[in-house]
């Protein structure tokens, strides 16, 4: 039996083993896909088998399988509670990437996959790496451009157009800056002839950094500080933090195939708000509370958060692209995830008597972590929807798309769903998570000031999300079908994609709403990994314990000062339906079916669709100085 | 856990609204009329209405009958299980199910059944009233969110029965509870539907915007989700910011509470028939203007003010 230590290692050694053979096997579209199915679903077996036992009888010891002790180089694992959610992630998103992409990457004529399954293997190494690894400095840079480095070659997999390479070129520029700014934090942070857990060869790991903070904390505060603010910048870039998402993330999501799309939104930039959490909160012992200013980060990040959730999404609104749309909308949903991180950075180190305050910082912990989850989950989906629609009509832009429901109702439905948990509607697991952030934050006002106006701007933007998606789903799924659909759908015989390319979309789309109707589920799954990583802050976290959670009875605070109970909700909800329902046939009226009314001037044009360009007009007039409006058609 | 009170209470509820929701339509069209000088329907037309609709002929045009259906079913649906989650002159019946997040999310939830009803209905005039409803929307989620969290803030609690009872006056009148109540009273006609804010539905440009591809039954049953609003809304606001006399003993408590209804139905009456409709634009820079008011009393009240 492996370690949870050694699965991983295994999972990414199979991950680099498949790169190859499926490079190899790339003259045939189909059997690599099936190999790179095949291999990434067994690397997720591996992983799961290293997640569980985490989760259920707590985390092993790390295990140390390479060193070199001349340069600070050692390829040293350790799985817990906290990598475990986001390896948990990174599974659930990439096997029904991998079984979409089989069917997906057919319909690119010219170009063949030998650029694609190898990269997106060594991509997924990369992230197992990079989620497990407690070196800071070599293995980390190893992991990264590991990372990094495929992932420029399937964002410019289109290569033929010269957008798509400035789209990779701004992401490897990016990424690259990125990488710097978190080693030379770790730089600052590493003392020379450290010797706390292990030699000197380990001067750059976790533990060992740990073991030094108290002192360097109370010695070089201006050192430590400039290091941290390091790593919030490093991970920003990754994550898409305004100002830095704006600069890169817009573009590179929509060049890459649609699988790809999923991984980046739903995964690789996870990976940094992993590090953020990791570096700010684990890396801290308890006992250097006094010198760490945890509140001012907690602050500034909080803002930032706002700032990003509020930015991303308005521009998000502007867009009429459909994967643009969506890359935006992860800057949008990033920045309820800092905000929640940052609120919980804010709460935590706040004394007082009845440890209120500690539990709502649990509580935003919790929501945050339940975001990413949750926005990786429904991202994903609604890249993969977005990539049907890409197949079914060839093209991305939403003027162009309208009553595709009639041709696509699969498609249709999980795409609904995944708009739905994207905007926060309760029943989804959006609400879920969301929720607990706002409850945080608002309660938490006592503590913080700013929290309050943060959480508002939150709902507000949550109303912004919805109407983008309205608009989304609305314009390409609903309203009238267009030319373009019309012209698809008579040149081949269906739109909808097949089994396989559907077979993800639903199995997202169930996640989605499962989670929705019982997220107790996860917060118990959240508390396990939490219960698991005990180091740092994670202590206080874990021993928080802000809610009681059953399937059943729902979610509710410790102090009985909210509560949501999905399930109740829903057979309510169920009912009064079904009464409604009755109700309407109470008369019996006929039904029939007719063409919509035009005033009887004309019959239906093209011209008279109502389409994305026109929606929200005024909003987006008042707001056009924040940017991200689309180009002017030439 | 007793489940028969929180049932009992929710079938009160639902039936109260469901009875006073057109009695309330019938009375306003009856004032409106009177105050135009014209003889106007009796109460009880607002009834017939309904009744005829639901044997009239359905006509279906949207691409997706079937989402047009869920649509418009939901959407009656979910203003029927708000109901169950305001206190109308006894506690809140789904007090345990949810706490006043859910309810701001809810009420936005029967927003959006509206919005995706036009849309499956797939004409232009639909839509351009969905997109200006949407934005009427982005405006006025916060507006209601801020006066549940000001209430949240002073009471230091999500809870229905705590929010619902007159909590953004926490204890002592502090300013924010009351500009509150003027921010919200100034746009409770928006989040009613009624002139001068019914922008979305716009008879004379866009005749009924959203609506307007629907007939039959589904019409009814829109025309009654609406009219329930007007009754559950008004009863939030009596509830959030009028709560006194509301936790007398039964049935005078129950009285106090309906009486304060209708007197705001009445209220949302007399400036429907006096007013004309806003341009899109200028009621966005209104509620932008209340917005920045809300704003300001919710920093008041997360400095105990």
């Amino acid at each position: 039996m492996l370690t949870p230590e050694q699965s991983v290692v295994a999972a990414i050694l199979l991950c680099l083993a498949g790169a190859v053979l499926t490079l190899l096997v790339s003259r045939s579209k189909t059997v690599a896909g099936w190999l790179a199915f095949a291999i990434t679903a067994g690397s997720a077996a591996l992983v799961l088998s290293a997640v569980v036992p985490v989760l259920t009888k707590g985390p092993g010891h790390p295990a140390q399988f390479l060193t070199m002790p001349a340069v600070g180089f050692a390829l040293r694992i350790y799985v817990d509670g906290l990598s475990s959610i986001f390896l948990l992630l990174a599974v659930l998103v990439a096997v029904p990437a991998a079984l979409y992409s089989i069917r997906y990457m057919k319909h690119y004529a010219d170009y063949g996959v030998g650029r694609y399954y190898p990269h997106s293997l060594l991509f997924l190494a990369a992230m197992y790496g990079l989620l497990t690894t407690t070196d800071m400095m070599w293995f980390f840079f190893i992991f990264w451009q590991l990372m990094t480095l495929p992932g420029y070659a399937l964002i410019r997999y289109e290569h033929r157009k010269p957008e798509n390479v400035r789209a990779a070129n701004k992401y490897l520029v990016m990424m690259q800056i990125a990488c710097a700014a978190t080693m030379v934090g770790a730089w600052f942070l590493a003392v020379v002839g450290a010797t706390a857990t292990g030699s000197d060869s380990l001067k750059y790991d976790f533990d060992t950094v740990s073991a030094n903070l108290p002192a360097m904390l109370a010695s070089k505060p201006f050192d430590t500080g400039v290091a941290f603010a390091l790593f919030l910048a490093g991970f920003g870039i990754k994550m898409g933090m305004w100002p830095f998402g704006q600069v890169w993330l817009p573009d590179a999501h929509p060049a890459a195939p649609s699988p790809v799309s999923a991984m980046l939104s739903g995964v690789m930039i996870k990976t940094g708000v992993y590090g953020l959490m990791r570096y700010f909160l684990w890396l801290v012992p308890p006992d250097a509370h006094a010198n760490y200013p945890l509140a001012n980060w907690g602050w500034l990040i909080a803002i930032l958060g706002t700032v990003t959730l509020f930015t991303g999404t308005m521009q998000a609104l502007k867009q009429e692209q459909s994967k643009r749309l969506l890359a935006f909308h992860s800057i949008g949903q990033i920045g309820y995830i800092l905000l929640g991180t940052g609120a919980c950075m804010a709460l935590l180190p706040v004394v007082e008597p009845t440890g209120n305050v500690r539990l709502l910082a649990a509580i935003a912990f919790f929501g945050a972590i339940f975001h990413v989850l949750n926005h990786g989950l429904f991202k994903a989906l609604l890249f993969l929807n977005a990539g049907s629609m890409l197949h079914a009509t060839g093209t991305q832009d939403l003027n162009k798309l309208g009553g595709l429901i009639k041709f696509m109702p699969l498609t249709a439905v999980t795409a609904l769903v995944a708009s739905l948990s994207i905007s926060g509607v309760p029943l989804f697991n959006g609400f879920a998570s969301k929720w607990s952030i706002y409850v945080a934050t608002i309660q938490g006002t006592g503590a913080a000031k700013y929290l309050a106006v943060c959480g508002v701007i939150a709902i507000l933007t949550s109303a912004l999300t919805l109407a983008s998606f309205i608009k989304f789903f609305g314009v390409s799924f609903l309203s009238r079908t267009s030319a373009l659909v019309k012209q698809q759908a008579a040149k081949r015989s269906k739109l909808e994609v097949c089994g396989l390319m559907q077979a993800p979309q639903v199995f997202l789309a169930v996640l989605c709403v499962a989670l929705g109707v019982v997220p107790a589920l996860a917060f118990q799954l959240m508390g396990a990994a939490l219960n698991s990583s005990r180091q740092g802050f994670g202590t206080a976290l874990a021993n928080a314990a802000p809610m009681t959670s059953t399937p059943v009875a729902g979610l509710e605070t410790v102090n009985n000062t909210a509560l949501f109970a999905p399930v109740a909700l829903a057979v309510v909800l169920g009912l009064m339906f079904l009464v409604v329902r009755a109700i309407s046939k109470l008369g019996g009226a006929q039904r029939r079916a007719a063409a919509p009314w035009l005033c009887g001037y004309a019959s239906e044009a093209e011209c008279h669709r109502y389409v994305a360009h026109n929606f929200y007009g005024e909003i987006k007039r008042y707001f056009k100085w924040l940017g991200g409006s689309p180009a002017k058609k030439k | 856990m007793n489940l028969l009170q929180p049932i009992l209470l929710g079938l009160l509820n639902i039936v109260t609204v469901l009875l006073v929701a057109p009695f309330c339509e019938g009375l306003l069209r009856k004032i409106t009329a009177r105050i135009q000088s014209r003889q106007g329907p009796p109460v009880r037309q607002a009834y017939f209405d309904l009744l005829k609709l639901l044997g009239k002929e359905d006509i279906e045009s949207g691409e997706s009958p079937i989402m047009q259906r869920v649509a418009v079913y939901l959407s009656l649906a979910t203003v029927l299980t708000i109901a169950c989650l305001v206190p109308m002159g006894f506690s809140a019946p789904m007090n345990g199910a949810g706490d006043a997040i859910l309810l701001i999310y809810l009420l936005t939830l029967a927003g959006v059944c509206t919005l995706l009803a036009g849309l499956a209905a797939g004409s232009t005039y639909s839509l351009v009233g969905i997109s200006r409803e949407m934005m009427a929307m982005i405006a006025l989620e916060p507006l209601f969110a801020i006066a549940v969290v000001v209430g949240a803030v002073h009471a230091g609690s999500f809870r229905l029965d705590t929010v619902l009872n007159g909590a953004v006056y926490g204890e002592g009148f502090p300013l924010s509870g009351i500009v509150m109540f003027a921010v919200l009273l100034l746009s409770f006609q928006a989040f009613v539907q009624r002139v001068p804010f019914d922008i979305s539905e716009a008879e004379t440009e866009l005749m009924e915007g959203p609506l307007m591809e629907y007939s039959g039954p589904k019409l009814a049953l829109f025309k009654y989700a609406q009219q329930a609003k007007l009754v559950i809304y008004s009863g939030l606001f009596v509830t959030l910011f009028v709560p006194w006399g509301n936790g007398l003993a039964f049935p005078l408590g129950w009285l106090v509470f309906w009486a304060k209804v209708f007197a705001l139905v009445l209220l949302v009456t007399l400036v429907a028939a006096t007013h004309a409709r806003y341009r899109i634009d200028q009621a966005i820079r209104y509620f932008a203007g209340l917005l920045a008011v809300a704003l300001v009393a919710l920093i008041l009240a997360s400095y105990g003010y």
